[in-house]
């Protein structure tokens, strides 16, 4: 083998290493649906979500920790298919896995103090949207993140506004709208080669 | 460069198991088979010995009670691969 076939040999493994964003997408889109539709049912019928202080706690906790176990069972199942992990997939699991740490603390804390934990985690998900969007050179999810920060300092200044409405709009131009546009990209530029 | 690593760089699978490896994290069985382009016969044999070398980790455990075995590199295996990859730019 001579040095030349030896460099190109190199040269092919590594531009066979592919980062697949479809499930980031997929994830984001999924928690967009989720969120949207909870705040929604919420708003619309308060009288079963708030029949008591226990059910209100439960409807907020119960299904984002269903819709956990769903997405890490879904992460796992196309990570065993896809066969390897490379270093982006690892800092992108890490970073999501932390906001969900982050987001169990806050909840629990909120539910210590007794406070609305809306806009202390929606803006724990625009640091989370605006890194991620910028670890894969993916302008909408910067953008959409970007958005999602402004968008809850804003709301920090207008006490009075409907934390439901907000978790709907944020959550839609934070993460659904960049969720879905990720999500239906064409494969070809889904991929992140090194 | 460490003539024995040089020697198990020197075949084509092995040189292009350990490319791979380098850029990902963890590795299944299948997926180097497809990146390899290799029968499953020769690339065990190639990777026992890249394991044999200590180049490469090679991690089994049950997932849904069927075997599966992950591979990764080494710190060793990193440190060869770069002073073979740096050896060979210096050649050209």
């Amino acid at each position: 083998m001579t040095k030349e076939e030896q460099l190109s040999i190199i040269n092919d493994a590594i531009k066979q290493t592919k980062t697949n964003l479809k499930p980031l997408g997929y994830n984001l889109v999924f928690w967009g649906v989720v969120i949207i539709s909870m705040s929604l049912f919420h708003y619309f019928f308060p009288q079963i979500v708030q029949y008591s202080y226990y059910s209100s706690v439960i409807y907020w906790v119960l299904i984002p920790v269903l819709g956990m176990f769903y997405t890490t069972y879904y992460n796992i199942k196309t990570g065993t298919k896809i066969g390897y992990e490379t270093q982006l997939d690892r800092v992108i699991r890490i970073i999501w896995s932390v906001f969900g740490l982050a987001w169990i603390f806050t909840v629990g804390i909120s539910l210590i103090y007794n406070v609305n934990p809306v806009q202390d985690i929606l803006f724990l998900l625009g640091i989370v949207l605006v890194m991620s969007g910028l670890i894969i050179k993916f302008r909408n999810i910067t953008i959409g993140g970007i958005g999602l920060l402004i968008f809850t300092v804003y709301t920090y200044y207008n006490p009075g506004i409907n934390l439901l409405l907000v978790n709907v709009i944020g959550i839609s131009f934070g993460m659904l709208v960049p969720g879905l546009s990720l999500y239906f990209q064409k494969s070809d530029n889904l991929q992140l080669r090194y | 460069m460490n003539k024995e690593i040089e020697k198990l760089l020197f075949n084509p699978i092995r040189l292009k198991t350990i490319s791979f490896l380098m850029s990902v994290e963890t590795c299944t069985f299948k997926a180097l088979l497809e990146i390899t382009d290799s029968t499953k016969g020769n690339l065990s044999i190639q990777l026992k010995k890249l394991n044999e070398g200590g180049l490469i980790n090679i991690e089994k455990y049950f997932q849904k009670s069927y075997p599966t075995t992950d591979y990764s590199i080494t710190n060793k295996g990193r440190k060869s691969f770069e002073e073979f990859y740096n050896q060979l730019m210096s050649f050209k």
